[in-house]
């Protein structure tokens, strides 16, 4: 390496989830020194896992929800599902770090607090963006083009694939490519009715197996799955991907990594003499003290808002709206996919079938609107596809049946003659100027800095795919046997922005310096040293849940930046 | 299996694995595991007077019977209902439970001359079945699922049943003897016959 003035590392690392895990793995394991710094607590893989396999007679109130403490520590957390009292230790405690809530438009942020991120609490579910979706803005205008095209991308997917294991099974489709898979886990009976019906009387819906980062074959120091069920408690045989399963350690294993955590990074620093960021600015979150780390390279993994705030709270006399922000879009072009709509359907058949063990996973139905071509009676531009469950009901939904003694209670016991097959949409968001994560002028959180705000509202084109989606949805459970069918959520109000929990897009790539924050590598267009690799470079969403795609980028920004970084050009 | 156990399970399936990681080895020891934590039931509480304590018990004991399964008092629910009465209600609801649980300590010795609690099974049922058909337009009886919130203004046959319904088959008993528990199936199969009057499997996790 050319520079030779002194580091305290050769690259930061600010975050440990999803993609800092990885940016760790990878800059360690090309024998650089790196420092990662995690604002959150320490939590060590398995001795942090409290609430593992805990029964619900263990749990406070057998399960009930603290509601005093939910209500006042965690207001925004406790809202998702996989929030509960066996995880509770892994979220963001929102009294204590809060965001503007009362200013801008309502968003639900939801967040880790912690050593690994959302890996812990995440859903799992992995799948490649397609070459569509690479072409989409391009093609559609909504957006910027994509400065990357799927053949660039795809062996930064099977890079990534390999390392995490993803489970699924191939169906050779242009919208939702194939990658490297485990073996699929098994379907329960009624699926395979669903299945063979769709085929007859829906055939262009393709039913697939959700592909998901859960092990079901051994790999290296963890082992497949056991079926135990709730995965947001911790995975102690680190059977699903997670920073502390899978890319930590093998960071670790280079002798490479120190990780700091309760390690809060306020700012970057940049040097003027040498047009890169010189070191970063940190606080201990328990004790407050400030220190300062230098380094040659910066990777930024704080989540796309993470990021978001952290470079527009570095803001400087030479970029005075935001650390690398002479394009002006820094913050702008949020993006979440909207959920929470769908139709479940009752079914009658299979009813001399059960099921045995806890498939922590569903099946998909990969987008079908809008493939290939504009399809020419749609009001709306690109799709959605649908994550499906089955939901074998149980006591939780009859305990409020008419009635009393045996027969109630044999009711709330035995396996009901019947199975729901739950479709829950997810539709693709066009990125809009408008939607935005700021900094509040008046509000600052217990360290001194800035708390985000947001400014979201959904578009025209995501209501009228919203209302497509239901309709489609009735048509595929018909179309499956369903005796009923209930379709669930509003499309003309949507899901709360941020509860797809997919939030990206708010520093985008792009080739164009004057409309894009980063380049193709990730690279800010205007600092060389700075790579922001979260979903913040996002340039649209897809319909897919995006963290597979976050860790290729990643991956590939690593392996760029070092190559860089040796041939003396950063 | 306790935590231990099943820490050591883990570590053998992933040194299987090839190449053990094992991080979670040694600070065990210093954690607390919600799995070896105490029952939540095992606490003491002191809310009901004795009196009120047989009427919970021979209520909770008429919504959930002993059959040829174990019911609610096997399962510990009349002391589980006094700790939520007493920990969880908000304000309001403890004043709707308060007020219920006395109307039936007032009222049953007036109209049948003795306890609620020493009624024959028939006139407990009939008694239940009365609030029940005075509280129908309860939205409580809308079929909804468990990710509905507890309803606060649900009337007190509403929450006793909750209660009861809630505390029984998240106990020990209810889940490994009335339904079914395994927190280490190793395996998923979709395909398993059914037997008539089998037990669904006790849910793993309690969305709310
Ligand atoms: C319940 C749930 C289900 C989900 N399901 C899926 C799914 O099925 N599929 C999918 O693709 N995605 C899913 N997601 C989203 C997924 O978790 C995120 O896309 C992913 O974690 C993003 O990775 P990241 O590295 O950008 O952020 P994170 O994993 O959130 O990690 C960012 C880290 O940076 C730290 N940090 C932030 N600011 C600072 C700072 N200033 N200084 C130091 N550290 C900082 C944070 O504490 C955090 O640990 C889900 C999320 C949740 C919560
Ligand atoms: S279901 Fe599988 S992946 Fe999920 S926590 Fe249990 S063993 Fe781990």
């Amino acid at each position: 390496m050319t520079d030779t003035t002194t580091h305290d590392f050769d690259a930061i690392v600010v975050g440990s989830g999803i993609t800092g895990g990885w940016a760790a793995k990878e800059l360690c394991e090309k024998g650089l020194k790196v420092l990662v710094l995690e604002r959150g607590r320490d939590m060590p893989a398995g001795t942090g896992y409290l609430g593992e396999h805990a029964p619900s007679w263990k749990l406070p109130f057998n399960g009930k929800p603290d509601r005093t403490l939910w209500e006042r520590e965690y207001p925004v957390q406790s809202k998702v599902y996989a929030f509960s009292a066996a995880n509770i230790q892994f979220w963001n405690n929102d009294r204590e770090n809060p965001y503007a809530v009362d200013e801008g438009t309502p968003f639900d942020w939801y967040r880790g607090n912690v050593v690994g991120g959302r890996s812990l609490m995440w859903g799992r579910q992995t799948y490649r963006f397609s070459e569509q979706d690479f072409k989409a803005n391009a093609m559609d205008g909504h957006g910027i083009p994509w400065p990357v095209d799927y053949d660039e991308i795809a062996p930064w997917y099977s890079h990534v694939e390999k390392f995490i294991g993803v489970n699924g099974k191939k169906e050779g489709l242009a919208q939702l490519p194939d990658g490297e898979f485990q073996k699929p886990m098994s379907w329960f009976a009624i699926e395979e009715t669903i299945h063979g019906r769709l085929k007859k009387h829906a055939p262009d819906i393709t039913l697939t197996n959700a592909r998901t980062a859960i092990l079901t074959e051994d790999l290296p120091g963890r082992s497949a799955c056991h079926y135990c069920g709730p995965c947001e408690n911790g995975c102690s045989t680190g059977s699903y991907f997670s920073s502390q399963s899978s890319t930590l350690p093998a960071a670790q294993a280079t002798g490479n990594l120190t990780l700091k955590s309760n390690a809060v990074v306020e700012r970057l620093e940049y040097d003027k003499a040498t047009g890169k960021i010189s070191k970063v600015h940190v606080i201990d979150a328990n004790t407050r003290a400030r220190s300062a780390f230098s380094a040659r390279l910066f990777f930024l993994c704080a989540s796309t808002v993470g990021t978001t705030q952290l470079l527009l709270n570095s803001a400087s006399a030479e970029f005075p709206n935001g650390l690398a922000n002479r394009s002006g879009v820094l913050g702008h072009y949020l993006m979440d996919h909207f959920l929470g709509l769908g139709v479940a359907g009752i079914y009658m058949d299979d009813t001399d079938k059960y099921y045995y063990g806890n498939r922590p996973t569903g099946l998909y139905i990969p987008r079908f609107r809008n493939v290939a071509q504009q399809d020419q009676e749609l009001d709306f531009v690109r799709g959605y596809g649908y994550q499906t469950m089955i939901n074998s009901s149980n006591w939780t939904s009859a305990f409020n049946n008419k009635g009393f003694g045996a027969g109630y209670k044999n009711a709330l016991r035995e396996i009901p003659p019947s199975w729901m097959f739950y479709m829950g949409g997810f539709g693709e968001c066009l990125p809009q100027q408008r939607n935005r994560v700021y900094l509040s002028k008046t509000k600052k959180d217990r360290f001194g800095i800035p708390q985000v705000a947001f400014d979201f509202t959904w578009g025209d084109n995501e209501k009228a795919m919203a209302k497509d989606l239901l309709a489609q949805g009735e048509r595929i459970q018909k179309a499956a046997g369903a005796v009923m069918s209930i379709a669930f959520g509003d499309a003309e109000k949507l899901s709360v922005p941020g509860a797809g929990i997919h939030e990206m897009g708010t520093a985008r790539m792009g080739d164009d310096p004057a409309q894009a924050v980063l380049n193709k590598h990730n690279q800010a267009h205007d600092i060389p040293n700075l790579f922001v690799t979260d979903g913040s470079f996002m340039a649209s969403s897809s319909c897919v849940n995006p963290s597979l795609t976050y860790m290729a980028f990643t991956a590939r920004a690593c392996d760029y930046a070092v190559t860089q970084l040796r041939a003396g050009q950063i | 299996m306790n935590r231990r156990q099943f820490l050591e399970c883990a570590a053998i399936l992933v040194s299987g694995a090839t190449t053990g990681r094992l991080a979670f080895a040694l600070t065990e020891e210093q954690m607390v595991y919600l799995a070896s934590a105490p029952d939540y039931t095992s606490q003491k509480v002191d809310y009901f007077s004795p009196a009120q304590r047989k009427l919970v018990a021979a209520i909770a004991q008429t919504i959930i019977p002993r059959t040829d399964s174990p019911g609610a008092i096997d399962a510990g629910v009349p002391h589980f209902i006094e700790l939520m009465v007493a920990q969880w209600l908000n304000d309001g609801e403890r004043s709707i439970f308060n007020a219920g649980l006395k109307d039936i300590e007032t009222r049953i010795p007036e109209e049948h001359g003795k306890a609620f609690d020493e009624l024959d099974g028939d006139r407990q049922l009939a008694v239940l079945e009365a609030l029940e058909a005075a509280a129908s337009d309860s939205p409580w009886y809308v079929q909804g699922n468990i990710r509905r919130a507890f309803i606060s203004d649900a009337p007190f046959i509403c929450q006793i049943k909750e209660l009861t319904a809630w505390g029984f088959f998240t106990s020990e008993v209810g889940a490994t003897t009335v339904l079914r528990y395994n927190v280490m199936p190793m395996r998923f199969d979709g395909n398993t016959p059914r037997t008539p009057g089998e037990s669904t499997w006790a849910p793993f996790n309690f969305y709310h």
